[in-house]
């Protein structure tokens, strides 16, 4: 576990290094493949993208396919990292839990003012059901991908079923990476959202939002307040007695 | 090396020795294997037998060919919707009696090439069609995997499902696929927005061979010069040929390998230099690597980054776990 905190800058840190660099390489590698993904499509000629500065190769296949290989490789190598370091770990934090649905959706309200926000953990409950979902999403699309790249060197003459299914899973789950990517930018530009954006880039949130926000996240990390420790004298003096409950005239008010 | 007695038969008996064959490796499988669909094919175009039928108006493979697929292609929406931004409208539903060059209603044609052979003219007619690529960019290529290769080395566009963005021939070395706008799937979903008709090409007449006959132009060809059978035998009967008129193969080795292999006395060099590419009809340059081919390195290390992913995350933990344990001590 990588949640520390740092008291004297009003810092926790939220995500590890190893975190951080998931992330981005999903999301950098997820953003040319979808890029070069809509590139694969013959777009660049029709919508004159090739005339754009930089752009003249968007219509030339070969070379976007080359770019989507590339990422290819940094989106797969990166989810899968993140599955087999973070799975034996048993970091579950991001796994949607039971509830998860219906308190989103007061969370959701919460943001445009009806009704106030639970106390939440580190991630938000709409934070792990739309981990789940683009998980899911990713997984479809590396195991589709696969498929086709496989049929792309060795197997030309794939069975035509099994390629149109991969195809159709590809071209489909392309579609919901690119509007899971639009609803988590959307989520970003949410100002309750704000403070978790500097977490994404240098791994820490403020001390005081989490405090405020993630409550039952800072409960599991902070150290618990524990009673002094009493001396022996005082283990040994009698209890003091308790007093004597005061009887209350009901009738004086 | 004497040639097998089926080959110097000709394209009838290569038939049916190949089907025979067929059917002594398929007993007890349905009569779709039977019919050779899932045996892989080759065709042998001899450019010393072709006189590009000379004596007919239209070369007789050009002819079969129009008659097999006439009905192919459906009703053209009429008015063919103006794709947007860029307003590129392929209609060759008026012209279909074209016959010298390749469009959606014409698979193959025969190029006339008049040649100086040490001093002395030759001409060698040359019909031009689908190469029938081991591994065509055309179908690996199809966003949509509406253009396949089958089992048998036929490379076939279903014009159920192709949307007619040309992307397949736009990476096709010779741009064989030729569309016609204004039908197909795209009228059904955004028109205007995406797709601009179907692509369309010789498919090896895939249909006919289920049914056990020969591709169109290799029945009709009044001289032979056309012959299909097993990838092997096709190759031997080429390499023999060639070797015997001194001659030239063509599609063995360009863009990758082919199921469409030339016989050619002259060199396809010389064939090349009376070719003009123009759309729908395509050069003959004898130097074709296959572009694709240049992916595969960055293909290979996508097979492999799943097993990367993997132990990396594995060893990540299993070192993670080594670190705790030493603190805890």
């Amino acid at each position: 576990m990588t949640d520390k905190i740092l008291a004297e800058k009003n810092l926790i840190v939220r995500h590890g290094v190893l975190e951080l660099i998931e992330h981005w390489a999903i999301a950098l590698s997820g953003l040319v493949l979808l890029l070069t993904g809509i590139f694969e499509l013959p777009v660049g000629k029709r919508y004159y993208i090739i005339d754009v500065p930089g752009l003249g190769w968007s219509a030339d296949f070969i070379t976007s396919l080359s770019l989507h290989y590339a990422a290819a490789f940094v989106f797969t190598v990166a989810a899968m990292l993140h599955v087999f370091y973070h799975g034996p770990r048993g970091e579950k934090g991001l796994l949607p839990q039971k509830g998860d649905f219906a308190e989103s959706i007061t969370v959701i309200k919460s943001l445009f003012g009806f009704g106030e926000e639970p106390p939440m953990r580190k991630y938000l409950p709409e934070q792990r059901l739309a981990y789940a979902g683009m998980a899911f999403i990713i997984l479809m699309l590396i195991i589709s991908g696969l498929v086709k790249t496989y049929k792309n060197i060795y197997a030309p003459d794939l069975s035509h079923t099994v390629l149109l299914w991969a195809t159709w899973i590809h071209n489909i789950f392309f579609i919901l990476f690119f509007l899971a990517f639009l609803a988590h930018m959307a989520a970003i530009a949410l100002r309750p959202n704000w403070p978790m954006v500097r977490g994404i880039f240098t791994g820490k949130v403020r001390l005081d939002y989490a405090r405020h926000r993630h409550s039952l996240w800072l409960a599991d990390v902070e150290p618990v307040q524990e009673p002094p420790a009493l001396t022996v004298a005082e283990e040994q003096a009698p209890p003091e007695p308790e007093p004597e409950p005061v009887q209350e005239d009901s009738t004086k008010d | 090396m004497k040639e097998p007695k089926q080959l110097q038969i000709g394209r009838r008996s290569f038939l049916k020795i190949t089907a025979g064959a067929a059917a002594l490796s398929s007993v007890g499988l349905p009569k779709k294997a039977f019919a050779g669909t899932n045996k892989q094919l080759s065709t042998l175009i001899d450019l010393s037998l072709c006189d590009g039928c000379v004596d007919r108006k239209v070369p007789a493979c050009v002819s079969a060919c129009k008659t097999i697929n006439q009905n192919k292609i459906p009703q053209v929406a009429e008015p063919i919707p103006e794709p947007w931004p860029r307003k590129t409208v392929e209609d060759w539903s008026k012209k279909r009696d074209v016959f010298k060059r390749l469009t959606p209603y014409n698979f193959i044609y025969v190029h006339k090439a008049e040649i100086n052979v040490a001093g002395r003219k030759k001409t060698v007619f040359v019909p031009r069609r689908c190469m029938h690529c081991d591994n065509p960019a055309c179908a690996t290529i199809c966003p949509f995997s509406a253009n396949h290769k089958n089992k048998n080395g036929a490379v076939v566009i279903d014009q159920d499902s192709c949307f007619g963005g040309a992307k397949c021939r736009d990476v096709c070395p010779w741009e064989i696929p030729q569309r016609q706008s204004g039908v197909g799937i795209y009228l059904k979903v955004l028109p205007g927005l995406m797709g601009n008709g179907v692509m369309y090409k010789c498919d090896l007449c895939v249909e006919r061979l289920a049914a056990d006959k020969s591709p169109g132009c290799v029945e009709a060809c009044p001289r032979e010069a056309l012959l299909i059978g097993t990838r092997n035998a096709i190759e031997k009967v080429a390499a023999e040929r060639a070797g015997r008129m001194n001659g030239y193969i063509y599609g063995k080795k360009q863009n990758g390998g082919t199921a469409t292999l030339y016989v050619s006395p002259v060199p396809f060099e010389e064939i090349n230099k009376t070719m003009t590419k123009k759309p729908g009809q395509p050069d003959m340059k004898v130097d074709v690597p296959r572009r694709m081919a240049g992916t595969d390195p960055l293909a290979k290390a996508v097979l492999a980054a799943p097993v990367l992913g993997i132990a990396a995350g594995i060893l990540g933990w299993l070192s993670s776990r080594g670190d705790k344990t030493g603190k805890e001590e």
